[in-house]
């Protein structure tokens, strides 16, 4: 699907280090609000958001924790096989695993990626390459030698997380933390809360604003593939909602509070389970559920989230909140003052 | 302590030591006393970060995000024999506050998250040593006075947030730390580990909910305590 709208995104406007390295706190990146009933557009700072929030508003987290997703393997089916960072996807039903494999000489795909193949990494662990995956081509199914706990023990030893080519250095796995983070298992982080601090979450609680989560543990933002990227197939992705999640969420909106959702994750998660009154119950399950203009959103009210590329997923998610053309507008503005884009970036408050 | 845990009716247990042999000893213990609990066994060392990530991160995908109680235990003396601070090398120094001081401020920041939802209890182990500057105590007693002035920060910055933080003095015992450090003493004076669980399974339990911010003598009358 063609996003909403297009615009050019200026490399130096790429965030290349985390805010806390560019000398400023977690909480002191810029934030972009837009007024959903007016389109009316104010520029402010992440830490004055308590300004747009009132009591009995609640804001919903994606708790998912980030994984170093990004491991090296080896081919050892074949003498002197081919090296290559493996960068975990997506952990699916039956034990195995969507990754990217990309080789580490010359053509990232070009290095004789096949089924069949078996990935040595460290420490004993070893993965056979089963197929490709049908609907992201560019994913190949992978099931390891080794499973559960102890897996994700050996993903913890081994990985580093995934590194895009805007970013500045390889910054340690709590730069891509949420403080807020519990349970492991997203690929990148979710980063539309990366701004929080546990200060504001307890202040905002004293007025009012109480905080509650799910999880939906993000896949990749990038196949590094420029076609694929650009038609951005939806993934399935498993989300919970429990339910003290779903008790808080019911409660906030009969008391006239308003629900926000933290990242395009959990919008995706809530419209999934929230009946057609909007009411929410505790349910664990997978989406493919495809938020665009056309979506009547039946729970959330309001996002905070980053600014995207101008590619169609997210662009198309904002456009179900507010017409493309106010979008657009307010993406110029924020592209002509300088706004930052990506993980470690600014963010967005449609409310 | 994590006998007496699974006896008094933990529905999970996640051991973390720096030696696989160790804990795969008490693992078979736990097993044979209690085969119901979940137990999950980690072989990590708290004065790496990275390690402290990992130990996190396992533990929480065994317990599917849930975390009701994190113990302070480990605790590293320094060089033994115990060099006074004049002759303490530095290296050794940074080792010592990196196991028993960032140790700690590292497993709360990362395992906090886990307990502001439905609440939680922190449990650091300190020592007297961490209220009299012994002489020859070093980096240990230094390592443990913080530890008790950063307890005291966390149990007023946490308040609100449901979560209780508390610290115990175990008082003497005869583990294989304070033997390296006091050779000289006789250890048959001391107490076993096992016979000063009790103020743990109480601060665990949600007897001790509301109680936060104090700090426990194992073996003296720990319940006086909670009037003061």
């Amino acid at each position: 699907m063609a996003a909403p709208f297009t615009f050019t995104l200026p490399p130096e406007l790429s965030a290349k280090e985390p805010p806390e390295r560019r000398g400023i706190r977690r909480d002191q990146v810029r934030l972009l609000v837009i007024e959903r009933a007016t389109g009316k557009i104010e520029h402010t700072r992440f830490d004055k958001i308590d300004n747009y929030l009132r009591q009995n508003d609640l804001l919903v987290f994606n708790s998912s924790r980030t994984l170093p997703a990004s491991m090296r393997g080896c081919d050892c089916s074949a003498a002197h096989g081919p090296c290559m960072e493996v960068r975990l996807a997506e952990h699916l039903p039956d034990d195995s695993w969507l990754a990217l494999l990309l080789c580490e000489q010359g053509d990232p795909f070009g290095c004789g990626l096949r089924a069949g193949m078996q990935i040595e990494f460290a420490e004993g662990l070893n993965a056979a390459v089963l197929a490709r995956d049908l609907n992201i081509p560019r994913l190949w199914k992978l099931r390891f030698s080794i499973t559960g706990t102890e897996l994700v023990d050996l993903i913890y030893r081994l990985g580093k997380p995934i590194r895009y080519e805007y970013v500045s250095a390889p910054w340690d796995l709590d730069y891509y933390q949420t403080v807020y983070a519990k349970e492991p298992g997203s690929a990148e982080m979710p980063s539309a809360g990366r701004a929080f601090t546990w200060k504001l979450l307890f202040d905002l609680k004293r007025r009012g604003i109480d905080s509650a989560y799910i999880v939906l543990h993000t896949g990749l933002s990038s196949y590094m593939d420029d076609e694929l990227d650009r038609a951005h197939p939806a993934s399935e992705e498993e989300y919970f909602v429990s339910r003290i999640t779903a008790e808080k969420i019911n409660s906030a909106r009969e008391n006239g509070g308003r629900v926000i959702a933290v990242g395009t994750t959990v919008v995706r998660a809530l419209e999934s389970v929230a009946d057609s009154d909007g009411r929410v119950s505790e349910k664990q399950g997978y989406t493919r559920l495809k938020i665009n203009r056309q979506h009547r959103l039946r729970v959330v009210n309001g996002l905070l989230t980053g600014l995207h590329e101008p590619e169609a997923g997210h662009l198309d998610l904002l456009s179900a909140f507010l017409p493309a053309e106010q979008i657009h507008a307010a993406y110029e503005e924020a592209i002509a003052r300088k706004y930052l884009w990506h993980e470690f970036g600014d963010l967005n408050l449609i409310l | 302590m994590a006998l007496r845990f699974a006896r008094d009716g933990s529905a999970g247990l996640s051991l973390v030591a720096r030696h696989g042999d160790q804990l795969n000893a008490v693992h078979n213990e736990l097993r044979k006393l209690a085969p119901q609990i979940d137990i999950v066994v980690i072989e990590a060392d708290v004065s790496k970060p990275r390690d402290i990530e990992r130990i996190v991160a396992t533990t929480l995908a065994q317990f599917k995000g849930h975390l009701d109680v994190l113990v302070n235990n480990a605790s590293t003396i320094g060089p033994s024999p115990m060099p006074n601070l004049l002759d303490y090398p530095v290296e050794d120094f940074r080792q010592v506050l990196d196991t028993n001081l960032i140790g700690p401020f590292l497993l709360i920041k990362n395992a906090l998250p886990a307990m502001t939802e439905r609440g939680g209890s922190i449990i650091n182990v300190t020592s007297d040593a961490g209220q009299i500057g012994y002489p020859g105590w070093g980096a240990y007693g230094i390592s443990k006075f913080g530890l008790e002035g950063m307890s005291q920060t966390w149990a007023s910055e946490l308040e609100e947030s449901g979560v209780r933080i508390n610290w115990v003095d175990p008082g003497s015992m005869n583990t294989a730390m304070h033997r390296a450090a006091e050779p000289e003493e006789d250890p048959s004076e001391w107490a076993n580990p096992a016979g000063v669980t009790d103020v743990f399974v109480f601060l665990a339990s949600d007897e001790s909910k509301g109680v936060t911010g104090k700090r426990f003598q194992a073996q003296e009358d720990w319940k006086a305590t909670l009037s003061k």
